[in-house]
């Protein structure tokens, strides 16, 4: 401490600093990824690739530009989806897991068929679905859903009941109902394994929201794949992967913003 | 304190009418459907406001004895009485209240929550201490507001304690508290709890495996057997009331530890 003290402290220039800062932190990323670009564009040069086959870097930056009018118009119903499948999906898996918790009988009864719902390939529920439901945003949702759905009921029962018995102990000689520690005690303890579900929902329910518009659809960044696909607009294609994983990490940063917020502790009391 | 006919006292109905803080009576509990016989007609009277220790080889059933009187295990035969009342009824009036080994504070609340968590829940009691003066009572003074893993082991222990002092108990069960902390804080934090038990009167009953601990804080010693559990003796620590750790080192407190020692041996 006295040392520290001693040594004068260079005056923080704070703003520009910080930026700076950030830029070096991330500059092996940064130069990883113009190099990536640069390379790519050189092999597409260099050996004449068709377009059709490999659009060049810049092919695809073009089509960002001539296409930006239909990207955003696709972009929303797939994030609408995904957002809603999101929702959904870990809604009913949080408050299953709350009932297995609570009910070993319908843990029992219940956590086999939703393993098996969740070996079903989701590519093969999709049409079953779209023949049920039609062609509009339901089966989406609903795709979007069951693919958040399972990593966070297993991750949910495992968070509620990651309470130390000494705890429950403490609860019960404290008189705590179960309402109150489920309240007060399991519910916090559940979060750091909710998110970390969350974090891995938030990136698949985009998935599962494209997957989806494939089988049967005329909207949305899953539809427009298919077309540019099928049309050789490869630049066009390229431009609406780049999209729909601008999306997925958009959902993702939504969810690690929202952990950061809400889990502020972390746990000190292992021995 | 008269404490001259304070022996083992088996089977003594105290009629005098200051009962005592806790009475156990030919108590046994057993685990495994009976099979498993942990405490084995235990009686004991622990007089109100009195600091006892309980010490014994690993296994003789010393945590299970104070679990049975906080009514975290039920007792297959006999009788315990808390502040005349049976450990569940004390149980709900926060008669007492337990402070375990690992400081179980809840990571997402800061030291004031944890200590304000026994008001929160269950009948939230009514007569309750200033969660603010009992951190500073155990030398948290500024700390209000640190999370759990800011703290140090000693430190979130004295948050434990704090919390099991706010809804102003009569009896403190206090489980190894310290067993997991090393022995610089081990010492210190002895001292505050000799400190606190004379500053709030609470009946304090300890449970711990360190012989010098067990005769530096308390008033009276229960010495537990092994295989079955059972009481060995109930004696007085004849040093006085008032102790620091530097008479750890007089020859009255080594002829007490070797006495304890020698009994323990005989266990």
């Amino acid at each position: 401490m006295a040392e520290a003290s001693q040594i004068p402290m260079p005056v923080p220039a704070p703003r520009m600093n910080r930026m700076f800062d950030a830029v070096i932190a991330r500059g092996p990323a940064l130069a990883a990824v113009a190099g990536l670009l640069l390379l790519w564009q050189g092999v597409v040069w260099f050996f004449e690739v068709p377009e059709y086959m490999a659009p060049s870097p810049i092919a695809v930056l073009n089509a960002f530009q001539e296409n930006a009018g239909t990207l955003w118009l696709n972009f929303w119903p797939t994030f609408f989806e995904a957002a809603l499948g999101f929702v959904a999906g870990n809604l009913v898996a949080i408050a299953l897991a709350v009932w297995f918790v609570h009910n070993s009988t319908a843990e029992r009864a219940f956590f086999p068929i939703a393993v098996f719902i969740n070996t079903i390939p989701i590519i093969a529920l999709a049409p079953v679905l779209v023949l049920i439901f039609g062609n509009g945003f339901a089966p989406k949702i609903i795709i979007a859903g069951l693919i958040c759905f399972f990593p966070t009921l297993v991750n949910m029962v495992r968070g509620l009941k990651a309470v130390s018995p000494a705890t429950l102990d403490l609860m019960r000689v404290l008189s705590a109902s179960n309402w109150e520690i489920f309240w007060k005690v399991r519910l916090q303890s559940s979060l750091p394994f909710l998110f970390a579900a969350l974090k891995i929902a938030s990136t698949t329910c985009v998935i599962g929201a494209i997957v989806a518009e494939w089988i049967g659809s005329n909207f949305g960044l899953g539809a427009l794949i298919i077309e540019a696909t099928f049309n050789f607009r490869s630049p066009l294609l390229y431009a609406t992967v780049f999209t729909a994983a601008f999306l997925a990490v958009v959902m993702f940063a939504l969810v690690s913003f929202a952990e950061s917020r809400f889990i502020r502790w972390k746990t000190s009391d292992v021995h | 304190m008269a404490a001259a006919e304070l022996h083992t006292a088996a089977g003594n109905p105290a009629a005098t009418p200051d009962p005592g803080a806790i009475r156990v009576e030919n108590v046994d509990v057993t685990f495994a459907e009976g099979t498993v016989v942990a405490l084995k007609d235990v009686s004991v009277d622990i007089p109100q406001g009195a600091f006892v220790t309980i010490l014994g080889p690993s296994g003789c059933g010393k945590s299970t004895l104070m679990r049975a009187i906080a009514d975290l295990v039920p007792a297959a035969r006999g009788v315990i009485d808390v502040q005349g009342q049976n450990p569940r009824d004390a149980r709900r009036n926060r008669n007492f209240s337990y402070v375990f080994q690992d400081a179980t504070l809840l990571p997402w609340r800061t030291a004031l929550e944890n200590v304000q968590l026994p008001l929160e829940v269950g009948d939230g009691g009514d007569a309750h201490a200033d969660p603010r003066d009992l951190l500073e009572l155990v030398g948290l003074k500024g700390r209000e507001d640190a999370l759990p893993h800011e703290l140090s082991g000693g430190m979130r222990q004295r948050v434990a304690i704090a919390r099991a002092l706010v809804t102003k108990p009569k009896i403190l069960l206090m489980d190894e508290p310290f067993g997991a902390l090393d022995e610089i804080t081990r010492d210190k934090l002895n001292e505050e709890v000799l400190r606190i038990w004379r500053e709030t009167g609470t009946t304090i009953l300890f449970v711990t495996h360190s012989i010098p601990e067990a005769a530096f804080l308390g008033e009276y010693v229960l010495m537990l057997a092994a295989h079955p559990g059972r009481v060995k003796e109930f004696m007085k620590v004849e040093l006085p009331p008032e102790r620091r750790l530097a008479d750890r080192d007089t020859l009255e407190f080594v002829r007490i530890t070797a006495h304890l020692r020698q009994l323990l041996e005989e266990c």
